[in-house]
């Protein structure tokens, strides 16, 4: 079938929320009753799909976000801007105003900053992950290819906590799995990369930016939660998901 | 070399949270990564250096619109080929556009068996009016009253030329994947 200029038009209008809610009222009835439209309405979002496939890794190289960092840094008599830059260049662009105080105050912006802007960040993203999946077993597969480690995909819906989906933040500009979960109003990030830098199995507890954040490590990966839920609930969900890494 | 560093800090502010989106943009504009770090570092610039004419307001907005004008002069002088500016369409493209739609449900379960690579060249072979309206709307999810303002052009022109860039697309992958 053909579709009219019109429906084209419509259809096009309608899948980006364009149409008023009249329009959009009419146009639900049209595809209920016209699978033609219903059909090009489905090829129309499969092309979405695809084109946003591949965003995770399409992200500008560490030299030409150090050089815009270089263009946005502070000129300091220490000497040590260089480094500074290169540091405060993920947080710029993960947290953008919060980080540049951090700038204005001086201090080493670390990992851990870091991990809560990325957090902040998706909060405040109307996308706040790359795939939205409840299922491990669709979030195991989409980050091969992305990244080059298998993190941990913890399923602790039994326990009250919803996979919601999943991204690839940048920490120390290399890249890492991040994994979302939620219950009730509260969002938890949980980010994955390798190495061990804490301690094996310790676990230390932070407050940044009035968000609480676990690190600890298992000896082979770091991990991070962060979330605005109570210290003893998000203290529960990361002993039952140092539990389920454990025995995964 | 010296800046004041309030327009530093300014620069700081505005330019680099978007700088993904800034180098998402030049990416599909341009067709290749390195293009497109060429083009967002000298977008970079433009931006640094207009900085103080950024009167507030949508920063987002105001990076894109940058980045998309530098992305075309860039490309106007280095890959004057590549650029498909003038005229709507090629013949090509007219004639995958007078073609019926195939039946469209096997169609989208072709789209999403397409690979990440053949969008991308799918995508590069529209005309470039096609190609940043949709990128707009599908990879940035602006509104198509923030195109309309990104690219300088009438709202109903960024919706007709969306549903055609859509069109186009669809014809392109389902050729291709079949």
């Amino acid at each position: 079938m053909t579709l009219s200029d019109q429906d084209e038009l419509l259809l096009s209008a309608f899948i980006d929320g364009e149409l008023s809610s009249i329009e959009a009222f009419q146009f639900e009835n049209r595809l209920r009753v016209e699978p033609g439209l219903a059909a090009a309405l489905e090829a129309r979002r499969a092309l979405r799909t695809a084109l946003r496939a591949d965003r995770a890794d399409d992200i500008p190289s560490p030299q030409l976000q150090r050089r815009i960092a270089g263009l946005a840094r502070k000129p300091s008599s220490t000497g040590s801007w260089q480094s500074m830059a290169a540091s405060f260049v993920l947080g710029l662009l993960l947290a953008g105003g919060i980080a540049w105080g951090v700038i204005e105050h001086g201090s080493r912006q670390d990992v851990t900053d870091q991990v809560v802007s990325a957090h902040i960040r998706g909060l405040m993203s109307s996308a706040p992950t790359d795939v939205l999946s409840s299922e491990r077993h669709t979030i195991k597969p989409w980050f091969n290819g992305r990244i080059n480690f298998a993190p941990v995909v913890a399923d602790l819906s039994a326990e009250g906590y919803t996979l919601v989906g999943a991204r690839i933040d940048v920490v120390d500009l290399s890249p890492a799995a991040t994994l979302v979960y939620s219950r009730g109003k509260h969002i938890i990030s949980v980010t994955e990369m390798p190495g061990a830098e804490a301690p094996a199995s310790s676990t230390s507890r932070n407050r940044e930016q009035g968000y609480l954040l676990f690190a600890w490590s298992d000896g082979r990966m770091r991990y991070w939660a962060v979330s605005d839920a109570a210290p003893e609930e998000l203290e529960r969900f990361v002993k039952l998901f140092q539990a389920a890494s454990s025995t995964s | 070399m010296w800046y004041d560093t309030t327009e530093q800090a300014r620069f700081a502010e505005v330019f680099t949270p978007h700088l993904v989106d800034a180098f998402r943009l030049a990416h599909w504009l341009a067709g290749s990564r390195a293009d497109a770090e060429d083009i967002v570092q000298e977008a970079s610039m433009r931006a640094f250096k207009g900085i103080s004419g950024f009167a507030g307001g949508d920063s987002r907005a105001w990076v894109l619109t940058i980045v998309r004008n530098t992305s075309y002069s860039w490309l106007a002088k280095n890959r004057p080929s590549a650029l498909v500016l003038a005229g709507d369409l090629d013949e090509q493209a007219q004639s995958r556009l007078d073609q019926p739609d195939p039946d469209p449900t096997p169609e989208a379960r072709l789209i999403a068996q397409v690979e990440a690579e053949t969008v991308r060249k799918a995508m590069a072979a529209l005309p470039a009016p096609f190609r940043e309206v949709l990128v707009l709307r599908e990879i940035h999810e602006l509104s198509y009253k923030a195109i309309a303002d990104i690219a300088g052009l009438p709202i109903g022109t960024v919706m007709s030329r969306i549903a055609r860039a859509r069109r186009l697309m669809l014809a392109s992958l389902g050729g291709s994947a079949a």
